[in-house]
C-alpha cells in the first residue's frame, strides 16, 4: 500500500506541473494548448535518449537519437529546455493573432500528428514501442534504500520541484508581467494601444508553459522508467483541461485541487469498482466519464470551484481623485468563451 | 514514374479527404461551430457499415446506413447538447471545448463497446483497372465519383435552390436573415443533417481504403480533413475541394518520396507554412463579431 | 488565499485517511490462489489480451480440473497496463495493496517490463515475463523467468532456417507498429550473423492505400526470399501489389505473424494456393504431437467460449504454449514447496523443471502433482518443449518451422534448437 500511494503521489506532482503550466497558457495567456500533453512528451524523450547511452545499431533492441549518458540532474534540465524549444517552434505559427476556435483546432491536429510522426518514424525514438530502461536517478548514490524507500524519496524529490514551480508561477501571476499577460488576454486591442507586445507576451508565457511541461515529463520518464506514444494521446490533455476547468481556471490553488479532484480521485477510484464487463471496459469508460465531467463543469460552474481571484491594483497618489468608478471593474474573463 | 503514379494515389486521397472536408465546413460556415466531433461521427458511419456486414445485410443497405447513423447522432447532438450552450452564450471557443468533450465521449464510448480491439473491414474493392500511368481499383475510382457528385450536388444546392440561397444569406448576416423570414431553425437542422451525412459518408471511405476499422478512425482521419477544411476557408465547398486536392497529391508525393512517415507532416506544413505568412487570410480575423448560430 | 488552501489539505487529508484505512498485503493461506496477469486489455496493444486469455483460460482450467494447487483453487486477477507504463505501475501497485493472495505473475509485458519488474522482483513475486527484450537475456533479478525466446532470438532462428534453405540475399518487411518492430532488429543481426545478404529493409506505416514505392524498391533488390512481420491488412496490401507487380518469392513470418487476423487477409490477397506453397513463419516451440501438447489443445477447447474464435487458432499455438507451460510450471513449483509465497517457492521452478537422474518426466499438471504427491522428483515438459532455464532464468527451447493448411493445425517441417541459436551468439 505505502507502495501505491507513494507512486500515487509522484504522479499528483507530475499532474499539477502539468495543471500549473496550462494554467499560465490558458488560463492567464487565454492560449487554448489542446497540444499540452505534447510538450510533456518532448521532455519525457529528451530525459531519455540523454540519459539511456547511445542506441548501438543494428544488434540493440532500441533506436533512438541522440543517446548520451548524463548524469543527474542534467536530464531534467534538458527535458525543460526540449519543451520550451517545441514551444518555441510551435508558437511561431500557432500563436498568431487568430480566432481562438482555429488556434485550438490547429494545436489538436499538431498533437495528433506528433504521434503518428513519432510511431512511424522508428529511428527517431524508437516508434511505437517507446523507450525503455531509462535509469533511475542516483540509483547509485541511494542503492541503500530499498524499494519504497526510494519511492518516498523520489515523491519528496517531485515535491520539492513542484514547490519551486508554484514559487515561480505565483511570482509570474502577481508581477506586472503577469497582469500584462491577463490584460492582453482580457483585451488584445486595448493592450496594443497601451504599449503592450501581445504575440510577445503570450509567446512568453507559452514557452514558460512548455518549459514547466517539459520538466513534468522528464520527472516522470525518470520515475517510471519507459515511455511510449501510448502515454501521451490526445486525450490526455483533456484530463488536465477537466482538472483546471473543475478547479478553477486561472487560480493556482484552484487547479491543484482540480488535478486532485480529476487526476488522482475520479481517475483512481473506479479501478477499485468491482469488475464489470470485459476487463478493460471500465478503463475505457473513464474517457467517457472525462467527456461528461467537462460539460457538466462547462455548463454548472465554468468558472470553476475555485475562480480566478479578482486582483486590484491600488492606484498610484494623486490619481485616485480623478479615477470615475465604471462599471465594476471588467470581469475577470474566465478565459472561456470569447 | 513513381512520382506520376503518386499523382494518381494523391487524388484517391484528395477524393476521401474532400468528401470529409465538405460536410466539415458547409457547417462551420454556417453555425461557426468548430465541430471536433465530426471525428466521432466519421467513427460511427464506418461502424454501422461494419456492423451492418457483420449482421450480413445487403451491402448496398450497408452503405446507406453509415451517412443515416451520422447523420441522426450530429442532429441529435445539434439540437441538444450544442444548441444548449449555444443559449447559455457560449462562445466560439467554449464550443469547440463542447465539441472536443462530445468526441471524447463518442470515441471512447465506441472504443468501450468495440471491446477496444481492431477488426479487419472487408470491403469488395473491384477489378485493377489502368489509366494510362495509374493503376485503380474500382471501388477507388467509384470513390472519386463519389466525391464529384457530392460536389456536383453541393453546388447545386448552394447556387441554384432556394434553400442554398437562404443557407448562404444565413452564414452572413443571421440576424438579418431570421428578420426575412428565412426558417433558420429548419435550416441549421438541415445543416447538420448534411454535414453528419457526408461524415458518415468519409468515415466509411475511409476504411474501405484502410481495410481495418477501429473506435480511432475518425480521430485519425480529422487532420487531413481539418486542415482541408481550414485552408479553404469555412464555408467554401470549392476551396475544400482544391484543398483537399492540394493535401492529398501532396501527402501522396511526399510518402512516395521520403516515406510515408513524414506525409501528414507534409500536409499539415502546408498549412503552418499559410498561417506563418498570412495568418488573416485563412484563419479569420481575431476580433470582429462572430456569433454561434445554432 | 487561505479558503483553497484548507479545501486541497482538507481532501489530501480524507484522501490519505481512507487509504490507510484500507489495508491489503501478506500472503493469504486459505481462499484462492492470486494468479496476475499483466497485459494490455486497453489501448495501442489491446491485442495482446487475446493471447493472453488463450493462456490463462486454458492453463486456469488444466489446474483447477486436478483439484487446484496445495488444495485451493487457482483465480485470475487481470492487470490491465492500458498499453501505458504509468498506468501499468498505478494499476500492479493498486492490485498488490489489495489483493492478499497474490502468489505468482504472468507477465509483465514490453511495455510495463521496465517499470514494473524491479517492483515486483522486491515483492518477492515471481514471474514469468512475455517482454521479448534483449535486456532481460542476462538478467539478475531473483525472481525472474522467462520462457520465450528474446525477440532477438527468433530473428536468429529465421536467419538460420534461411541459411539452410540456401537463400543467398533476404529482404525484411515489417510494419511500424509495436508488435512488428520489436521482432525486427533480432532478424537484422541473425541475417548478417550467418552472411547472408540483407538486399532491402521495408518499414510500412500501417493501412496505407499502396505500397508501390516499397514494392518497387524490393524488386529491384531481387531478394531470394523475404523476411516479415507487419498487422494483417498492411501485409495483405502489400504482398497482393508483389505479387501483381512482380513475382513472389517464398516468405518467412516471424513468431508474431501465426494468426486468423494475418492469414486471412493474405490468402485473400495473394490465393491459397501460393499462401501455402511460399509462406512459412518460425514460430517459439516445438509442437511435437506429445502428451503435453494433446492436453493443452483439450484445455482450450474445454474453455473455448472464452476464447476469441475461431479456437483454432490457439491450438498448437506455440506462443499460447509456452506461457500455459509457464502457468504449469509455478503451479508444480507451488506444490513441490508446498507454499505460495514467493519466497520459499521460486527456487522450485527451476527444480520441476531441470532433468536429473532419477526425476520422473511428467506432461501434465494432474501427473505432475500426483508424482510430486507420492514423494518422486519431476522434471515437467511442456507443451512447448521442455524448459531449459539457464543460470539467467532463461529458456527458450527449439523453434520450428511450420506452414499452414488453410482451418488445420500447423504443420512442422524444420526445427532449429536453442542450442544452434546460442552457438550464434544468441
Amino acid at each position: 500500500m505505502s507502495f501505491y500511494i507513494s507512486t500515487l503521489l509522484v504522479y499528483f506532482f507530475v499532474d499539477v506541473l502539468l495543471a500549473w503550466a496550462l494554467n499560465l497558457q490558458f488560463g492567464w495567456g487565454g492560449i487554448p494548448n489542446f497540444a499540452l500533453i505534447m510538450f510533456q512528451a518532448v521532455g519525457a524523450y529528451a530525459a531519455a535518449v540523454v540519459s539511456l547511452g547511445p542506441d548501438t545499431g543494428a544488434g540493440a533492441f532500441q533506436r533512438y537519437v541522440f543517446g548520451s549518458d548524463l548524469p543527474f540532474p542534467v536530464p531534467l534540465l534538458v527535458a525543460t529546455a526540449a519543451g520550451g524549444i517545441l514551444a518555441l517552434v510551435v508558437g511561431m505559427f500557432a500563436l498568431r493573432r487568430i480566432r481562438r476556435d482555429y488556434q485550438a483546432a490547429i494545436l489538436l491536429i499538431v498533437s495528433l500528428i506528433a504521434i503518428q510522426v513519432v510511431s512511424n518514424l522508428v529511428g527517431l525514438l524508437n516508434g511505437s514501442n517507446g523507450l525503455t530502461g531509462v535509469p533511475k536517478p542516483l540509483s547509485g548514490v541511494l542503492a541503500g534504500l530499498t524499494y519504497d524507500g526510494y519511492q518516498w524519496v523520489y515523491a519528496a524529490w517531485a515535491g520539492l520541484i513542484a514547490l519551486g514551480v508554484y514559487l515561480l508561477v505565483a511570482r509570474l501571476g502577481g508581477s506586472a508581467w503577469g497582469r500584462a499577460l491577463r490584460a492582453v488576454r482580457d483585451n488584445e486591442d486595448a493592450a496594443a494601444t497601451i504599449g503592450l507586445n501581445p504575440m510577445g507576451l503570450r509567446m512568453q508565457a507559452f514557452v514558460i508553459g512548455g518549459m514547466i511541461a517539459g520538466l513534468s515529463g522528464g520527472l516522470l520518464v525518470d520515475f517510471l522508467s519507459a515511455w511510449s506514444p501510448a502515454a501521451w494521446g490526445y486525450a490526455e490533455t483533456f484530463a488536465v483541461f477537466t482538472a483546471i476547468i473543475l478547479g478553477g481556471v486561472g487560480n493556482n490553488w484552484g487547479v491543484v485541487l482540480g488535478t486532485l479532484l480529476v487526476q488522482v480521485i475520479f481517475l483512481q477510484v473506479p479501478t477499485f469498482a468491482p469488475q464489470v464487463g470485459y476487463t478493460g471496459l471500465i478503463d475505457a469508460l473513464e474517457w467517457v466519464l472525462i467527456g461528461g465531467l467537462w460539460l457538466l463543469c462547462l455548463a454548472i460552474r465554468p468558472r470553476g470551484l475555485i475562480p480566478e481571484r479578482r486582483r486590484t491594483v491600488a492606484p498610484p497618489p494623486g490619481v485616485a481623485a480623478t479615477l470615475t468608478p465604471g462599471p465594476a471593474a471588467a470581469a475577470p474573463s474566465q478565459g472561456v468563451s470569447q | 514514374m513513381l512520382i506520376i503514379q503518386a499523382i494518381g494515389f494523391g487524388v484517391i486521397t484528395a477524393a476521401l479527404i474532400a468528401i470529409g472536408a465538405m460536410g466539415f465546413t458547409v457547417q462551420f460556415g454556417l453555425t461557426n461551430v468548430l465541430n471536433i466531433s465530426y471525428a466521432g461521427a466519421m467513427t460511427v458511419g464506418a461502424f454501422a457499415t461494419f456492423i451492418a456486414e457483420e449482421l450480413h445485410l445487403a451491402l448496398v443497405l450497408g452503405v446507406l446506413l453509415a451517412p443515416l447513423a451520422a447523420a441522426a447522432v450530429t442532429l441529435v447532438l445539434g439540437r441538444t447538447l450544442f444548441a444548449f450552450y449555444a443559449r447559455r452564450g457560449a462562445g466560439l471557443f467554449e464550443m469547440v471545448m463542447v465539441t472536443l468533450a462530445v468526441n471524447l465521449i463518442l470515441q471512447f464510448g465506441i472504443d468501450a463497446a468495440s471491446h477496444e480491439q481492431i477488426y479487419r473491414f472487408a470491403f469488395p474493392q473491384g477489378a485493377s483497372l489502368h489509366v494510362g500511368p495509374f493503376t485503380f481499383t474500382v471501388t477507388q475510382l467509384a470513390l472519386v465519383a463519389v466525391a464529384a457528385g457530392v460536389f456536383a450536388s453541393l453546388e447545386f444546392l448552394l447556387r441554384r435552390t432556394r434553400l442554398g440561397k437562404a443557407l448562404r444569406a444565413m452564414a452572413v448576416e443571421p440576424r438579418l436573415a431570421r428578420t426575412c423570414g428565412i426558417p433558420t431553425a429548419k435550416i441549421v437542422n438541415v445543416v447538420w443533417l448534411l454535414s453528419g451525412a457526408l461524415a458518415g459518408l468519409a468515415g466509411l471511405a475511409y476504411v474501405i481504403n484502410a481495410l481495418t476499422i477501429d473506435a480511432s478512425v475518425g480521430t485519425n482521419f480529422l487532420p487531413l480533413v481539418l486542415a482541408a477544411a481550414i485552408l479553404g476557408k469555412a464555408g467554401s465547398t470549392r476551396g475544400a475541394v482544391l484543398a483537399a486536392l492540394a493535401l492529398g497529391v501532396v501527402t501522396e508525393e511526399v510518402a512516395a518520396v521520403g516515406g510515408a512517415a513524414y506525409s501528414t507532416v507534409a500536409g499539415f506544413g502546408i498549412l503552418a507554412i499559410v498561417l506563418l505568412t498570412r495568418p488573416a487570410a485563412l484563419a479569420g480575423q481575431a476580433t470582429g463579431k462572430v456569433e454561434v448560430t445554432v | 488565499m487561505r479558503k483553497p488552501i484548507y479545501l486541497t489539505l482538507a481532501t489530501s487529508g480524507l484522501l490519505a485517511l481512507a487509504a490507510c484505512a484500507s489495508n491489503g498485503g501478506g500472503t493469504a493461506s486459505s481462499g484462492p490462489v492470486g494468479i496476475v496477469q499483466i497485459a494490455a486489455y486497453t489501448g495501442d496493444q489491446a491485442f495482446e489480451a487475446q493471447f493472453s486469455d488463450s493462456i490463462d483460460f486454458p492453463a486456469l482450467y488444466a489446474v483447477n480440473h486436478a483439484g487446484g494447487i496445495l488444495g485451493r483453487k487457482v483465480s485470475l486477477i487481470q492487470v490491465d497496463t492500458r498499453s501505458d507504463p504509468a498506468d501499468a505501475l498505478a494499476a500492479m501497485g493498486k492490485t498488490l495493496a489489495t489483493s492478499s493472495n497474490v502468489a505468482a505473475i504472468l507477465g509483465p509485458d514490453s511495455t510495463s517490463a521496465a517499470t514494473l519488474v524491479p517492483l515486483l522482483n522486491t515483492h518477492h513475486q515471481p514471474m514469468m515475463i512475455s517482454a521479448g527484450e534483449a535486456a532481460y537475456d542476462r538478467s539478475s533479478y531473483a525472481y525472474l523467468w522467462r520462457d520465450v525466446p528474446p525477440d532477438p532470438a527468433n530473428g536468429e532462428a529465421i536467419a538460420l532456417w534461411a541459411k539452410r534453405q540456401g537463400y543467398a540475399s533476404v529482404a525484411t518487411v515489417f510494419g511500424t507498429d509495436t508488435g512488428s518492430q520489436g521482432d525486427l532488429p533480432g532478424v537484422v543481426a541473425g541475417v548478417k550473423a550467418v552472411g547472408i545478404k540483407l538486399a532491402d529493409q521495408e518499414n510500412l506505416t500501417p493501412d496505407q492505400p499502396s505500397y508501390r514505392a516499397a514494392v518497387e524498391r524490393l524488386l529491384a533488390a531481387k531478394p531470394a526470399a523475404i523476411i516479415t512481420e507487419s498487422d494483417g491488412p498492411t501485409a495483405a496490401t502489400f504482398f497482393g501489389e508483389l505479387r501483381q507487380l512482380g513475382s513472389l518469392v517464398p516468405i518467412i513470418g516471424t513468431s508474431g505473424t501465426p494468426s486468423d487476423s494475418y492469414f486471412t487477409p493474405m490468402r485473400g490477397a495473394i490465393g491459397s494456393a501460393n499462401f501455402n506453397k511460399y509462406f512459412r513463419a518460425v514460430v517459439v516451440g516445438n509442437p511435437v504431437t506429445s502428451l503435453a501438447v494433446k492436453a493443452f489443445n483439450a484445455s482450450v477447447l474445454a474453455t473455448a467460449a472464452k476464447l476469441s474464435k475461431p479456437v483454432t487458432q490457439w491450438e498448437n499455438n506455440s506462443f499460447s504454449e509456452s506461457g500455459y507451460d509457464a502457468m504449469i510450471t509455478l503451479a508444480l513449483a507451488m506444490d513441490a514447496a508446498h507454499s505460495t509465497a514467493g519466497t520459499v517457492y521460486n527456487s522450485y521452478i527451476a527444480q520441476v523443471t531441470a532433468p536429473g537422474p532419477g526425476k520422473q518426466v511428467v506432461y501434465t499438471y494432474a501427473a505432475g502433482k500426483a508424482a510430486l504427491a507420492a514423494g518422486h522428483k519431476i522434471q515437467y515438459i511442456g507443451a512447448a518443449g521442455p524448459l531449459l532455464f539457464n543460470k539467467y532464468h532463461n529458456s527458450f527451447g527449439s523453434q520450428a518451422v511450420e506452414e499452414f493448411p488453410a482451418n488445420a493445425p500447423a504443420v512442422v517441417v524444420g526445427t532449429i534448437t536453442q542450442a544452434q541459436v546460442q552457438a550464434l551468439g544468441g
